[in-house]
């Protein structure tokens, strides 16, 4: 686990420095055509662009510049946005919460049922709700996700009127309690929830139904059936408590799907969180936010992948005594 | 009993002739474009925001171009893609895993390291974020998403490397002085290619969402109008979604692209399930 | 004694994987009719090959197959179990019949500790709490040689050989009725499999539980079990008291199958059965073994033989095999042989009636397939023996049979007609071919004597006989005088001679000594091949102990015209019982060994 971690740190490095070489060494040098009057994307707000300078420090030596920028980004300084011009670090503090609110719960969500329907399908392999439910996992895992989203937007929010179409709350609402308060945010979340479920239950559920048809092949699953077991225990106590070793390791994986998925969705359902940020970053070329959405969205992938190595060396023994 | 090899199981082969069709579609009918096409895709020939009628199938869009023609265009745009991206992808990614599987050694821990690292990474801000820089071109698009996403294909082809180089015949093709390059050449290729179609057609696919994701996200070219970019204009439109416009400007290169993507996915799962006969499952 | 559990015509058939149209025509027939019985408290080992049918049976006893597949009757003490639903077997599973699987190594769940999953079916079935249930598989699993340690552990932790051991704890944890051990001891060294088998049985005779050995290695467990009953592809073969079939196999195959394997105190090269198990949805007609039986006969390719009452037995215990020929056929049988040369010749005072008795009552079987030696030294009537045996002398006394046909009651025609059959190889290939003639010649001679086939049939012939021995069939080889050619190559033409005839024995005297080593080695193996491919008897005579012991089956000892002794070549080399055997043994060349 020690040595996990020290790979995740090297990779976290990796990911700051690549961060910092990528807008300096591709072609067509962006970050100094922010600060170049010649240039398109010259920044006019005198203060921004001295920010920028600042920030960036362009006119000193690239080994400086990297210290000063390791040492703002693990301070949590990673500049001023061009576009609002205000810190980086507050713009993501602000819609953080929100991704993670709507990605933890459309996880959550799709490891449930992809859990529970991988382990039924596979458990009745070959049956025709077997066949269904493969097929229409396959169709709507391939549909784009932001497609997808349209349609229940139009669905729920635009016809049936059941749902707010966009935002993370009502704008300029007050609430009188925690309750109501709540109650809005979660109105807002169900479409962007479902949304992203859909998009990625579809592979956890045929992960988790393979894993599961692997399983009741093995040797250990027709012991356990000579024994006399009952079919709830073979099902629930070995099956799927082995299938669900191949779903955990994955689910790191899922992490990058589910952010991905996130991007867009906010997108579409204009959802205060991280997408939104970078899809307004990326329309103004608002460069250092970007970098820093960069950053902090890997560091939470990185982080929900260590995350689900501790909890699968938790369940597979095998990984624990080596 | 439950080893025997068994014939490849029929769906599966339905799975291949129906992504193949389908696939087979799409490429004609993007070969076909400006025959198909009742007029040019960038040219005003309406008025604005018009109701599909005889002269406009599909009505016109927010600046009185002809949303048919713009669609059969732009099959096009995504199979330019597709094909660029793929190869590029693959052709990167055969090449590292090659190496790394046939040299070994400290080459091959090192290459493969690099691999773990980019597989981690959330590659969409990645992608998102080279985009940004780097612009917003037909050919900077291909080029990002091959450069992102060869990873996954180095690994595989890496694991198939290492299996064939361990074979009687690749070691006796050593042993009477074969080099390195004929034995790729005359040995591996032949082995992993089934393994690098299949690459392929994943990788086709996995453009086909990014180059209309990035173009749906206002990264896209608009010179080259994907399906994509269809959608975000469509989006773009104040209040679509509350008329009945998104019926003929949104859903069809929404159902499109679905479209492209299942026929390649399906494509994918039939190659795979020819390559690996024993799978049980899907 | 009553049947404890009673099988009856069980059939296990798997419908072909993928093909649903026609389940019946491709199905794989795994188990095809087998009927036996075990008793209370008994020990019965299930022996055949990998794919003979023995684990679907076991799979079967505890109704773990499709309920389509299986067809016939499983009676537990008189309770019929095939048809049971899954909420019946569940009760027969475990409580009253358990099964040690032979993949022990995948064969527990590899998330939960091995403690665990020995007590879970105590906990599930006789509803013990936890603490009763750990105590007792604590107990069991120390009585089979585990610690504490082994129980805390998981899976991965542990060796093939302990996890087998557990496995062991595992069914016999809720004292069933009946155990179904398949291979059980296959992860152990050789030193504990015994102790192991040993001390299963006693745990089984405490708890009353009936024990169902499956194994390949029939040698092995035959000396275990009471009965043994032997399967080939799906088909019950030969069943009965398990010393008697070890010391006595009737079935061809059964024969075969103790042949197969080698023992430690085998000194011979490894042989297996000729060809190999049948494909099981497309079993071979007639007898299923018929195809790499030495002995078939046209009856055997179309009629597929019943179980019956073996008829060379010589026991009270009951002997059942399925052979149209009534088992293992004695392809020569020598009885009571004499032969004594007067010395009418020499010089002396001796009188007339005072000759050498060469021979002198000796018998002697040489069974279908088997390769046997006679061994003795220069002057102990080995030579004389072989002789008489193919007709070259004509005995004083006694009787040679061959195929069932006493050789000298016959007329001079059917004689004929035998010896076909029977062909012999001499010690000197330069004394036995003629040097003028060419190779051809040579071996075509046999076939224009017994006046078979065309010119065109007969060179035909030769030249897949000089091909069965590895030599050029070419003409320019054909025309070679046999003068021109080395001993080795002789000696190999001498073969190719005999084997034109397509003989059912062949009998070789000396056959290489007058070769050099390297030579001596690859003719014997050559003839060793030749016989195993074309299921022949072989009859070496030689003085060589050390050469024969390579390839004989059975050793034979000759000394003064007696055999002084007989056996397996494993036994007669490891623990000869004769002196002069011994002496024999010593005076082989020590690095040999």
């Amino acid at each position: 686990m020690v040595r996990r971690l020290i790979g995740y740190l090297l990779t976290l490095w990796i990911v700051l420095t690549a961060n910092f070489l990528l807008p300096r060494w591709l072609p067509g040098d962006p970050l100094s055509a922010l600060l170049d009057p010649t240039s398109a994307s010259y920044v006019y707000d005198a203060e921004v662009r001295a920010a920028l300078a600042a920030y960036y420090g362009l006119d000193r030596p690239l080994l400086a510049q990297y210290g000063h920028y390791l040492s703002g980004a693990l301070t949590g300084d990673l500049g001023r946005s061009i576009r609002l011009n205000r810190p980086v670090s507050g713009l993501i503090g602000a819609h953080l919460p929100w991704t993670l609110l709507l990605t933890l719960t459309a996880l959550s969500l799709a490891a449930v049922l992809g859990l529970l329907g991988g382990a039924l399908a596979g458990w009745r392999r070959g049956s025709s709700a077997d066949k269904v439910l493969v097929t229409l996992s396959v169709v709507i895992s391939n549909a784009p996700v932001y497609f997808v989203g349209t349609l229940l937007l139009i669905v729920f929010g635009a016809r049936l009127r059941w749902l707010p179409l966009a935002g993370g709350r009502t704008p300029f609402a007050t609430y009188p309690s925690l309750l109501d308060a709540a109650r809005d945010i979660g109105r807002h979340l169900v479409l962007p929830a479902l949304t992203l479920t859909l998009a990625t239950m579809g592979s956890q559920f045929l992960l988790v139904r393979n894993s599961m048809v692997t399983v009741l092949g093995e040797d250990f699953m027709l012991v356990a059936r000579a024994k006399g077991l009952s079919s709830g225990r073979l099902k629930w106590v070995h099956a799927l408590r082995n299938a669900l070793l191949p779903f955990v390791a994955h689910l790191a994986a899922h992490a990058g799907l589910v952010i991905t998925g996130a991007v867009f969705i906010e997108t579409l359902f204009n959802y205060p969180g991280m997408g939104r940020l970078i899809f307004e970053a990326v329309g103004a070329r608002d460069y250092p936010v970007l970098q820093g959405a960069f950053l902090a969205v890997s560091t939470v992938v990185l982080g929900a992948n260590l995350l689900a190595d501790w909890v699968n060396q938790r369940l597979d023994p095998r990984l624990r005594h080596v | 009993m439950r080893s025997q090899r068994q014939p490849q199981p029929k769906h599966k082969r339905g799975a291949l002739v129906f992504g193949l069709t389908l696939l087979a579609s799409v490429i004609l009918v993007a070969f076909a474009a400006p025959l198909l096409a009742p007029y040019d895709p960038h040219a005003f020939v309406g008025r604005p925001l018009e109701r599909p009628s005889p002269t406009h199938r599909l009505g016109t869009n927010d600046v009185g171009q002809d949303i048919l023609s713009e669609l059969i265009h732009g099959a096009r745009i995504s199979l330019i893609v597709a094909l660029g991206a793929s190869v590029g992808t693959v052709a990167l990614g055969t090449l590292v895993g090659a190496v790394a599987g046939y040299v070994g050694g400290w080459l091959d821990s090192l290459l493969m390291r690099g691999v773990d690292v980019m597989l981690i990474l959330p590659r969409l801000p990645l992608l998102i974020l080279l985009a940004a820089f780097l612009g917003t071109g037909l050919g900077q698009t291909v080029t990002v998403i091959a450069l992102l996403f060869w990873p996954t294909t180095a690994r595989i082809i890496r694991a198939q490397v290492q299996m064939v180089r361990r074979r009687g015949y690749v070691q006796m093709a050593r042993g009477f002085g074969g080099g390195a390059f004929h034995i790729l050449i005359r040995h591996i290729l032949p082995e992993i290619g089934p393994l690098i179609a299949s690459q392929l057609v994943m990788a086709a696919g996995r453009a086909v969402v990014l180059e209309a994701g990035l173009a749906f996200l206002g990264l896209g070219n608009p010179a080259a109008k994907s399906w994509g970019l269809m959608i975000r204009f469509a989006l773009n439109l104040p209040g679509l979604l509350l008329t009945e416009r998104w019926l003929w400007w949104l859903l069809p290169p929404g159902i499109c692209i679905t479209l492209l993507i299942l026929a390649l996915a399906y494509v994918g799962i039939g190659l795979e399930a020819s390559l690996q006969p024993r799978l049980e499952g899907v | 004694m009553s049947a404890l559990l009673s099988v009856r015509d069980l059939h296990v058939h798997f419908p072909a994987v993928g093909e649903h149209q026609t389940p019946a025509a491709a199905a794989t027939r795994a188990v095809d009719g087998i009927s036996f019985d075990l008793r209370a408290g008994e020990t019965l080992a299930i022996v055949g090959e990998t794919g003979s049918g023995k684990t679907t049976i076991g799979r079967a006893l505890l109704g773990l197959h499709p309920p389509a597949s299986v067809q016939g009757s499983i009676r537990l003490q008189g309770e019929e179990l095939v048809g049971l639903d899954e909420t019946g077997w569940r009760a027969v599973r475990w409580q009253r019949i358990a099964m040690a699987v032979q993949s022990a190594g995948t064969a527990f769940d590899p998330v939960y500790r091995i403690a665990a999953q020995i007590a879970e079916p105590l906990r599930v079935h006789l509803h013990l709490s936890a603490r009763e249930a750990d105590a007792r598989a604590m107990a069991l699993a120390r009585r089979l040689g585990l610690t504490s340690r082994h129980l805390r552990a998981y899976p991965h932790q542990l060796s093939g050989g302990e996890k087998q051991r557990a496995m062991l704890a595992m069914a016999l944890s809720c004292e069933p009725e009946v155990l179904i051990a398949d291979e059980p001891t296959s992860g152990q060294d050789v030193l504990s499999r015994a102790q192991l088998v040993a001390l299963l049985q006693a745990i089984c005779c405490e708890q009353g539980t009936s024990l169902l050995l499956i194994s390949h290695d029939l040698a092995a467990v035959a000396q275990l079990t009471e009965r043994v009953v032997v399967l080939y592809a799906g088909k019950l073969i030969e069943t009965g008291d398990a010393a008697e079939i070890l010391a006595s196999p009737r079935h061809p195959y059964t024969w075969g199958l103790l042949n197969a394997y080698p023992t430690m105190t085998t000194a011979r090269d490894l042989r297996a059965i000729r060809g190999s198990l049948p494909d099981p949805s497309n079993p071979p007609m007639g007898c299923r073994f018929h195809p790499r039986c030495t002995q078939a006969v046209a009856r055997c390719r179309v009629e597929e033989p019943l179980l019956a009452r073996s008829t060379g037995v010589a026991s009270g215990g009951e002997r059942l095999i399925a052979c149209h020929l009534g088992g293992l056929q004695a392809l020569l049988e020598a009885t009571a042989l004499r032969k004594a040369f007067r010395a009418n010749g020499q010089i002396g005072r001796r009188p007339a009636d005072d000759g050498v008795e060469a021979v002198r009552d000796v018998d002697l079987v040489v069974w279908e397939g088997e390769v046997v030696a006679v061994v003795g030294e220069t002057g102990s009537g080995k030579t004389t023996l072989g002789r008489l045996l193919v007709g070259q002398l004509v005995p004083d006394a006694g009787q040679v049979r061959f195929e069932a046909q006493d050789l000298f009651g016959l007329s001079t025609a059917a004689r004929k007609r035998c010896y076909r059959r029977i062909q012999f190889i001499a010690q000197d290939p330069f004394d036995a071919i003629s040097p003028r003639l060419s190779v051809g010649k040579v071996v075509r001679e046999p076939l224009e004597v017994q006046g078979i086939g065309t010119d065109d049939e007969r060179q035909a012939r030769a030249r897949e006989a000089l091909d069965a021995v590895s030599l050029p069939t070419d003409e320019g080889f054909l025309g070679r005088r046999a003068h021109t050619l080395s001993g080795g190559q002789l000696q190999r033409v001498a073969i190719a001679r005999a084997l034109v005839l397509d003989p059912k024995l062949l009998v070789a005297d000396e056959p290489v000594s007058m070769l050099d080593a390297s030579e001596q080695a690859r003719v014997i193996n050559l003839l060793k091949d030749i016989q195993s491919a074309r299921g022949m008897g072989l009859l070496i005579i030689s003085h060589d102990l050390a050469l024969v012991r390579k390839i004989a089956d059975r050793i034979l000892v000759m000394q003064q015209g007696r055999i002084v002794e007989a056996g397996p070549a494993g036994r007669v080399i490891s623990a000869p019982q004769h002196a002069y055997t011994r002496a024999l043994l010593g005076a082989a060349p020590a690095f040999d060994w």
